[in-house]
């Protein structure tokens, strides 16, 4: 007796576009469920905590020192998603050897990089407004928050969870990156100005933050939040697409690759 | 082939007195070295960096650091590198222990308890010192303090140094599971460098947490430290040293209590 044999579904098209990334969605909320709760509490602690932290280091700041602190806040707040919380979540993968199982999912390899990037940037949006209102509260900041906010902590969200993606995937050893994102933590939180003005930094430190992607970060945002402190900030988008666009093009090169 | 056979009436050596101490000591200290061979440069490398970058760091978020702050960082970057040492990287290579399964191992070994614990004790000493005298030297040469140094150093760093690893070791043998002392541990890096007054005044933060403050060990540690190397920067040095020595005893008691229970 035979089976009776049916032709297969076809594999391609928008209906199986979206199913796909319907049930990639669904499938990295619940692989994840548990740390996404953590990195929720990790990003607001993060975020709110340094606000308090730097305010102790700088003593008594004046109030446009406030300001520059609290509109610092949330691109510490998004910094930790994308940079550290992504690219983990890859080496987990790698080191639970279910990586292979994930890239060998019969959807198109687009889809789980969109579906990460929608996770991760939805899930930066309640721990970034968190902080933000923590520190607030702490300080007596000048806030006008305007509507270029939305696509700045789009545009941030998403280049952040982007080179984190990148990363994740580039970086063969998970040791590695581990090590790269202690360096990195480090390096983001005292030798970069997202909560003081960029005229404070040495002119070589300076020229080196235009071209990396943090100090434009905590402008767009600083740019959507108050009025008067960002000058040039069509250059600071601009850079950021530039990151992102980098940043998917690395890892189209690397999961493009046949094993 | 012969196989030698004990002879009758002649008994072990014993494993009491001072030099089997001795010679437990020395063969842990050599143990623990020969074991770290490759991560020791790293990991000291690491201090030295963390330490000096501190310094820097912070001194970048001032238009023009007030000389009483830069003193206070300079000292306290000090006092930090000690205290990582002890209380975040030694539970750190104890749980990994734990997790590669040598842990028990380790303390199967025929030497006595406090031969081991001294050794790592003194382990934690090379990865210390390297990585406070870099901060110091990059502190003076950066913002030109104004240090002070008396003898006094030599048992504040060794009193810190000593209830900074007792703690650690005492939070590494008494939490079982290594996961639970991993995340233990960066809660405590995030609390020791952000909400202790180590690297700033006291008197920056606000008034319930000054006077937490005076009950934990952080604040005593970078106490004692400064007055070895400042004067007239601190005051109630000795109250610190009490405060330091408590802990220290505290300590020794949890280290004590969880190595000498029998399993």
């Amino acid at each position: 007796m035979t089976a009776p044999v049916s032709a297969p579904e076809i594999r391609r098209g928008l209906g199986y576009w979206l199913a796909s990334y319907q049930h990639l969605l669904r499938f990295e909320i619940t692989n994840l469920r548990v740390y996404l709760a953590i990195a929720l509490v990790v990003q607001t602690l993060m975020g709110a905590g340094m606000a308090y932290m730097y305010g102790f280091y700088l003593g008594d700041l004046s109030p446009l020192g406030q300001t520059w602190l609290v509109t610092g806040i949330p691109a510490l707040a998004l910094f930790p998603i994308g940079f550290v919380v992504v690219p983990n979540v890859i080496t987990q993968h790698k080191l639970q050897d279910t990586y292979d199982f994930v890239r060998s999912l019969p959807v198109p390899r687009m889809i789980p990089a969109l579906s990460t990037f929608t996770v991760f940037t939805l899930l930066s949006l309640p721990g970034t407004a968190l902080a933000l209102f923590i520190a607030n509260l702490r300080y007596d900041a000048d806030l006008t928050p305007s509507w270029s906010l939305v696509p700045a902590v789009f545009l941030a969200s998403l280049m952040a969870t982007s080179v984190g993606y990148a990363v994740g995937h580039a970086i063969p050893d998970p040791r590695v990156t581990n090590l790269f994102l202690n360096i990195l933590v480090f390096t983001v939180l005292l030798f970069t100005p997202i909560v003081v003005p960029i005229d404070l930094f040495p002119e070589w430190l300076a020229t080196l933050h235009r071209f990396l992607p943090f100090f434009h970060m905590a402008q767009v945002l600083r740019a959507g939040l108050s009025v008067g402190l960002v000058a040039d900030v069509a250059t600071s988008y601009a850079v950021l697409a530039a990151w992102t666009a980098v940043s998917w093009g690395l890892a189209a090169w690397i999961l493009g690759w046949r094993r | 082939m012969t196989v030698p056979i004990p002879m009758i009436g002649v008994l072990p050596a014993k494993r009491t007195g001072p030099s089997h101490w001795w010679h437990g000591f020395i063969a842990m200290l050599r143990w623990e070295i020969t074991n770290m061979r490759l991560l020791l440069p790293l990991t000291v490398v690491v201090q030295v960096l963390f330490g000096a970058g501190f310094v820097l760091g912070i001194g970048l978020f001032f238009e023009d650091i007030p000389s009483r702050a830069a003193l206070f960082l300079s000292t306290g970057a000090t006092t930090i590198t000690l205290i990582m040492v002890g209380l975040v990287m030694g539970p750190q290579l104890v749980a990994q222990q734990k997790l590669e399964g040598t842990y028990d191992y380790m303390w199967s070994l025929p030497v006595p308890r406090s031969a081991a614990t001294t050794a790592w004790i003194t382990l934690n000493m090379i990865f210390a010192i390297p990585g406070m005298v870099v901060a110091l030297l990059v502190a003076s040469w950066r913002y030109g303090v104004d240090l002070e140094i008396s003898f006094a150093i030599v048992p504040a760093v060794l009193l810190t140094l000593l209830t900074a690893t007792l703690l650690g070791y005492a939070l590494a043998h008494a939490v079982t599971k290594p996961e639970v002392t991993l995340l233990l541990t960066q809660v405590l890096i995030f609390g020791i460098v952000g909400f202790s007054p180590i690297n700033y005044p006291q008197d920056n933060l606000p008034g319930w947490l000054a006077e937490l403050h005076e009950y934990l060990p952080f604040l005593p540690m970078a106490t004692v430290v400064r007055g070895g190397l400042t004067q007239g920067l601190v005051s109630n040095v000795v109250q610190s040293y009490v405060v330091l020595s408590a802990w220290g005893l505290i300590a020794l008691g949890l280290v004590a209590g969880s190595l000498g229970r029998r399993r």
